[in-house]
């Protein structure tokens, strides 16, 4: 396959720009990114290749990749780019755009994590981590994943058996009811 | 010195030991923490994946009490908390655009003004001599690693503390205490923490690494400033020891626990029982259990 810098292909970066501020047009592929990325080796598209793809309009392939959802977000990329690209502030635009795409995605689960967790926040105002583990393990139907941490956990009085409530989760309900309103236009 | 004080998630649940170290050290230094009022979680890093203004917005709502309040200083020990609270900061300032969303978001219209801190970053303001003058008992003869995670010095137009790729804070205040900081280049390397629940191979592969490479070194423990790494690199332990096959038993210690330890405290104040990895050998060493 062969793919040529076009203006319908440069449309994914201008979204991308419009969306993050960030210039992907700038990256010169010198793969200082991929280099210090603690998950590059088990990433299909590193995240040289994930820029590279990006200003090649290959939106299609970058989902199909994964690599969005496997970024653990450590900073390292943004902070050694010799292009001053905020690598990170891509991903997690390019995280809020696949929301209206409809392209397969090798991790769903980590979407649904991400969304299990705001709901859980949302209704309790502070993170519940048992709801949370228990929820995501029946998505996965490995439900007794990691059960050998948990009574370590327990028995020390660091892990809740059930939700604290915030008293700021009344306000914290009504900030994020008026983000959905600001988003949906 | 007062500051507003936002534990996060994690110091009430799986990361106790570390506020109640805090808390013990704070008392002895003259750190003033005043709980941030109806605090809510931070979004962590669940939030900057859905939607940008919501990752601004919940750090915005604790800062705007804190603000509210009368306070010009807020101390956040985790650092997923102390990085979105600081990121929020650093955008709302370049950013008028995302300024103005966010002011439609709240009513009461925060003003930029209240500047986020790392436990680290004060206790370096405060000064190695006030720490050391507060020293009963040096931990002479325990060696260890400091591993300060991802963000603390990530990137350093958000986190503007430290060196970034070396950084020395944890180690001067350990050789202050009168322990050794033996050197290593595993100190800001990810541990895979927000992966734990959905891609815990990640995780047991880059924390088995760290845990290795601090055996290497020689270290008799390992010294964390972050509630994720220390759930990570204690709570994982015995898994990665079984998968690869090895046998590391490296405790993992809050900094504030040693440095309570080294002001006198009893090692339950500091939570040492919390710990799921024994620190009995390595505390022993300097005569402490
Ligand atoms: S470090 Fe920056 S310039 Fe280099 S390949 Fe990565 S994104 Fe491109
Ligand atoms: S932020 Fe994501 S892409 Fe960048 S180095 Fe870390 S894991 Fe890799």
């Amino acid at each position: 396959m062969s793919v040529v810098f076009s203006k319908e292909n440069l449309k994914l970066a201008r979204k991308i720009q419009s969306l993050t501020g960030e210039n992907v047009m700038l990256c010169y592929q010198c793969k200082k990114c991929t280099l210090g990325c603690p998950s590059a080796y088990t990433m299909k598209m590193k995240p040289h290749e994930l820029m590279r793809a990006i200003q090649l309009g290959l939106e299609e392939e970058i989902s199909w990749s994964g690599t969005l959802w496997i970024c653990l977000s450590c900073e390292t990329c943004n902070t050694r780019c010799p292009q001053d690209i905020n690598i990170l502030r891509v991903i997690d635009g390019f995280r809020e755009m696949s929301k209206d795409m409809n392209y397969y995605n090798p991790q769903p689960f980590i979407p649904a994590l991400h969304r299990i967790f705001m709901a859980l926040v949302e209704r309790f105002g502070k993170i519940y981590e048992l709801g949370l583990a228990l929820a995501i393990n029946l998505r996965m139907l490995t439900p007794f994943k990691d059960i050998d941490m948990a009574y370590p956990m327990l028995s020390r009085g660091k892990l809740k058996l059930l939700p604290h409530k915030s008293r700021g989760a009344k306000e914290l309900q009504q900030v994020m009811a008026r983000i959905r309103k600001i988003e949906k236009g | 010195m007062r500051y507003a004080y936002f534990p996060g998630c994690s110091l009430s649940s799986s990361g106790i030991e570390f506020n109640l170290s805090f808390q013990c050290v704070s008392r002895a230094l003259g750190i003033d923490l005043v709980e941030v009022r109806d605090w809510v979680c931070c979004g962590a890093s669940s939030a900057h994946a859905t939607s940008h203004l919501l990752s601004i917005a919940l750090p915005v709502l604790n800062l705007s009490h804190a603000e509210n309040d009368g306070f010009d200083r807020l101390i956040a020990p985790c650092l997923a908390c102390m990085s979105r609270f600081k990121a929020a900061n650093v955008e709302l300032e370049h950013d008028p655009e995302l300024r103005e969303k966010i002011h439609e978001v709240f009513d009461y219209k925060y003003q930029g003004k209240v500047k986020v801190y790392h436990p680290l970053e004060v206790f370096l303001e405060m000064g190695l001599e006030r720490i050391r003058e507060k020293i009963r008992k040096k931990l002479k003869g325990l060696k260890v690693v400091c591993y300060y995670g991802c963000v603390l010095t990530r990137p350093p137009k958000v986190a503007q503390f430290d060196n970034v790729e070396n950084p020395q804070s944890m180690d001067s205040i350990i050789r202050t205490l009168g322990a050794e900081a033996i050197d290593w280049s595993y100190k800001t390397e990810c541990c895979g923490v927000s992966m734990t629940l959905t891609r815990s191979d990640i995780v047991l592969k880059l924390s088995n690494d760290i845990l290795r490479e601090a055996k290497e070194a020689g270290a008799d423990a390992i010294v964390v400033c972050c509630p994720l790494c220390q759930a990570n690199l204690d709570g994982r332990q015995r898994q990665i020891e079984e998968i690869y096959k090895t046998r590391y038993e490296l405790p993992i210690l809050y900094i504030t626990q040693l440095m309570g330890l080294a002001f006198g405290a009893y090692p339950k104040e500091v939570g040492i029982q919390k710990l799921i990895t024994s620190p009995r050998e390595a505390l022993g060493l300097i005569g402490l259990m």
